[in-house]
């Protein structure tokens, strides 16, 4: 199944090595350097800008049935980062090749590195709450590599996604001893009330030489600075508005304001009726792939390859011909679920480009 | 447990929250840097950042999944979420004004709880969404 990228061919592959981690735990479970605590919180509610009095306020705490203030739920990861001092002693150790850790998740960031998927971008995060954190609840933590994609095409570049689970247990504060051994901890761990999980997701990935996510039209100009711009759209007085449209992000269908009927690609008569009259509607940008091929060959430098061409039919009912982005070649199916977003090429050039419904890109 | 702002009989499928919004700044950024205890330097160093390839500095998508949050638990009170998952679509850029929308998508029974299941969004001034996403909350009897 994991298609070996032309991209990654100076890279080894270290799929089987990948495969064999999944499900392993980290190892030690990691113990919060701070019990949950009000200054903490406080930082947090206001750099959220949030003022619920619950955050604050025992009093108010107990008028919604809290014995005492409660921190904000997705502050559960700021209990558990290492902190300023301690990431700079684990990036100094990574750059000098001495890098700390020997745990699964460190054998793993390793082993990504090694087939070149140097980048890295968190894509999904989830958290499910066993109950809110109080002051005084001190966390641990312990992760589980849930999984390890294949290689995919995606719009950053080619990577492999990877699936972290986080499992968050809480004792009193006054429980941890001081300077706890690993034995202790892995104790507390065992002892601890499960309060959250999280499932983070991260892509690590080669950077293309398009580098950049459809957001990033700047970057991604910059980065196509080096490379032949795409062909120019012959552009007619009969055609120009559904160009324009793109260069406004917006996909237009071209509407006879005769009998209706919707048109593209855009023709001075309507089929239907014959009637010269038209306006636009625009499309919600949901499609469906109707058709579609994957170019190798010949290699045009201003595309990169293997290109996915769809014809994708919107749910208004007509049809347009995009590039398809952020699937695998091999998984795309006639009928698959597609919307659109707009990429600006360069300065002149803007189009729509359609990937999975809810997918990565 | 949990703040009652949801009343089960008069919630409905379709109902949406009101809409929160924030212009992100560099200083938020900071500020949520120190409070979150990520120091990543794309999120605070504009050199590196530009050094990286970035037109500036980003926000982080846990600061955005915070955002997102306070405007849930703003709707359905807080202690209620049992369930928060979000997809980083897009970063996010100083000076953007991030506008919440959330919209009940489902209500159940389960468990002896009352729940809601919620479509989260996040998106910029110009609908480009930053976060979309899926929660669930406890509504307090």
């Amino acid at each position: 199944m994991t298609e070996h990228f032309e991209e990654l061919a100076p890279f080894p592959d270290h799929s089987a090595a990948l495969e064999g981690l999944v499900g392993l735990s980290s190892g030690e479970p990691l113990l919060s350097p701070h019990a949950v605590n009000a200054p903490m919180i406080s930082h947090w509610i206001e750099a959220m800008g949030d003022e619920n009095p619950v955050y604050v306020s025992d009093v108010a705490a107990r008028r919604y049935g809290f014995d005492q203030v409660i921190a904000p739920p997705t502050m559960l990861q700021a209990w558990i980062m290492r902190g300023l001092r301690a990431s700079l002693l684990v990036d100094e150790a990574r750059a000098a090749g001495t890098a700390q850790g020997s745990g699964p998740i460190d054998t793993v960031m390793g082993l990504l590195d090694a087939e070149g998927l140097t980048s890295v971008v968190a894509t999904n995060c989830e958290q499910q709450y066993g109950r809110s954190l109080v002051i005084g609840d001190r966390l641990l933590v312990s992760t589980v590599i849930e999984a390890v994609s294949v290689t995919k095409h995606t719009a950053l570049g080619t990577g492999r996604f990877l699936t972290t689970r986080l499992d968050f247990t809480a004792v009193p504060d006054g429980d941890v001893p001081e300077n706890p051994t690993p034995a202790e901890i892995a104790a507390l761990s065992e002892d601890g009330e499960s309060v959250a999980t999280m499932h983070f997701r991260i892509l690590k990935y080669l950077p293309s030489a398009r580098a950049a996510a459809p957001a990033e039209s700047e970057a991604r100009v910059g980065a196509d600075a080096m490379r032949p711009l795409r062909p120019r759209p012959s552009v007619t007085q009969d055609n120009a508005f559904w160009f324009e449209g793109a260069r406004e992000h917006t996909l237009l269908i071209q509407r006879c304001t005769s009998c209706g009927t919707l048109r593209h690609p855009p023709l001075p008569a309507c089929g239907n009726c014959r009637s010269l009259d038209w306006d636009t509607v625009t499309a919600s940008g949901r499609g469906t792939l109707y058709s579609f091929v994957v170019v190798h060959y010949p290699k045009v430098p201003s595309f990169d390859y293997p290109l996915p061409i769809g014809l994708v039919e919107l749910e208004e009912g007509t049809r347009v011909v995009a590039n398809i982005e952020g699937v695998e070649p091999g998984d795309l199916v006639v009928g698959l679920a597609l919307e659109a977003h707009f990429v600006d090429f360069d300065d002149e050039l803007s189009l729509p480009v359609f990937g999975p419904v809810g997918g990565t890109r | 447990m949990g703040e009652k702002k949801l009343s089960w009989s008069d919630v409905n499928i379709g109902d949406e929250a009101p809409v929160t919004s924030h212009k992100l700044t560099r200083t938020d950024l900071v500020k949520y840097a120190g409070a979150s205890g990520d120091f990543n330097p794309m999120h605070h160093d504009e050199v590196a950042a530009q050094a990286a390839g970035q037109p500036s500095v980003f926000g982080h998508g846990m600061f955005s999944m915070g955002l997102l949050a306070s405007a849930l638990t703003d709707f359905v009170g807080v202690g209620n979420v049992t369930r928060y998952q979000v997809r980083f679509a897009r970063q996010t850029w100083p000076d953007e004004v991030l506008s919440s929308k959330i919209v009940i998508t489902g209500k159940r029974e389960e468990g002896g709880q009352q729940l809601v299941d919620l479509s989260v969004t996040l998106s910029n001034g110009d609908g480009e969404d930053k976060l979309i996403g899926e929660a669930t909350a406890a509504v307090p009897g």
